[in-house]
């Protein structure tokens, strides 16, 4: 029987079409990431061939700002977006193939700490922040978007509160452009206080996983210091990232008991849906990497194809980050962004520090 | 409701999350190299 009313209908994109669209993009990806490698080798030489006091600039930096520059310049044009925007699946296929470089032995060593550091991190960033909101009078949902956004990860777990506390488009526009901006002020200012402060590779990475806020800029932060750094900034910010259900879960809870959002039926199916599985892919190839289902060589190619995926994540970067749409968000999110950022930021310090000490890192 | 609704209901329920894409496309390319398809990554 046919419907009373009609509905338009809407034809969907062909999966053969979608990746059609993808392909400028990523190609895109592709050039400033391979043009960013290529300034490395060639600008360090070049300076080097003509006696010039230059600092070694990683790829990671020359790819970011490449990106930056064309974000913020010409802008991006609408043909590479859609390619742009799959900067996320290279960052989580290059976590996912990183953990073949991880022993379980390891990642159970170093869960157990990073788990109590990552915990005390998310209790205090979230206090802070719901402190400041009420000092700026910022709007109840707004607060709850910035504390999970600077305490848990960044986008993804503001996206993820945003539908379970029922936010406004506006309140979780204005959280994510805080959170990027400040994320692209953490590239350039961690890096610098870490060879200030003479940080060791891992006191520096664990403090970029714990408080740099998106995975993309807490990979790149940890990458820009060195390798181990970036290796355990993967690890500290995924146990971050794994606890994204948990925490959206109490405020849904928080928010259904206010009568300003709906209630969660099934709590277990809700957390399941929300946990991100590129973590879980993290520590099956982990597994099977420390069972040497791989060899030497093939540790070394799987490294080297991780390395390619976080290449196309940190031009990614780049050419998202534009600063006049962050500007156009308004000043009060970023300020309360920016002094709860300072402040997690010398805590998790502190914390890392304190946890060194104690551990005699 | 409509068949097309319905239809893009029973879609939608089994299309797989930007992550489990990306994990499958890591467990693809870790299988390539285990078997020898992809000998040498170069960077």
């Amino acid at each position: 029987m046919a419907d009373a009313i009609t509905v338009p209908q809407v034809q969907p994109v062909q999966p053969a079409m979608r990746f059609m669209r993808v392909i400028p993009g990523v190609l895109l990806l592709a050039t400033v990431g391979y043009s960013g490698k290529l300034l490395e080798q060639n600008v360090g030489a070049y300076a080097k061939a003509h006696h010039w006091t230059f600092p070694n600039i990683e790829y990671v930096l020359w790819a970011i700002i490449l990106g930056l520059v064309i974000s913020n310049t010409v802008g991006v044009p609408e043909i590479f977006r859609t390619g742009v925007a799959t900067y996320e699946f290279w960052l989580k296929a290059g976590i996912v193939l990183l953990g073949a470089r991880f022993l379980l032995g390891d990642i159970l060593k170093l869960g157990g700490v990073s788990l109590v550091l990552v915990a005390i991190e998310i209790t205090g960033a979230i206090a802070f922040m719901t402190f400041l909101g009420r000092v700026f009078h910022l709007k109840p949902k707004l607060t709850s978007l910035l504390a999970v956004g600077s305490a848990v990860c960044g986008v993804s777990a503001i996206i993820a509160t945003k539908g379970a506390i029922e936010a406004d488009d506006e309140d979780s526009s204005f959280s994510i452009a805080a959170i990027l901006a400040l994320g692209a002020l953490a590239l350039f200012t961690f890096p610098v206080i870490g060879h200030f402060l003479h940080l060791s590779d891992r006191v520096y990475g664990l403090w970029a996983g714990l408080a740099v806020d998106n995975t993309a800029e807490a990979t790149a932060a940890g990458a820009l210091y060195s390798d181990a750094a970036a290796k355990l900034a993967v690890l500290i910010k995924s146990t971050r990232n794994a606890m994204i259900g948990f925490v959206v879960l109490a405020y849904a809870i928080y928010w259904a008991s206010q009568g300003q959002a709906k209630s969660v039926g099934n709590k277990a199916a809700f957390l399941w849906q929300k946990f991100p599985k590129f973590v879980l892919g993290f520590l099956m190839i982990s597994v099977v990497a420390t069972y040497h289902f791989f060899n030497k060589e093939q540790l070394g190619a799987l490294g080297n194809l991780s390395r390619w995926a976080f290449l196309l994540t940190f031009a990614g970067v780049g050419l998202r980050t534009n600063f006049s749409d962050m500007r156009k968000q308004g000043l009060r999110p970023f300020a309360v962004g920016a002094i709860g950022e300072v402040v997690i930021a010398g805590f998790t310090l502190a914390l890392v520090y304190g946890a060194g000490k104690l551990f005699g890192w | 409701m409509s068949a097309e609704l319905e239809a893009g209901k029973k879609e939608s329920r089994w299309k797989l999350s930007l992550d489990t894409w990306a994990v499958l496309v890591a467990f693809l390319l870790a299988l390539l190299v285990r078997t020898g398809v992809f000998k040498h990554i170069p960077w």
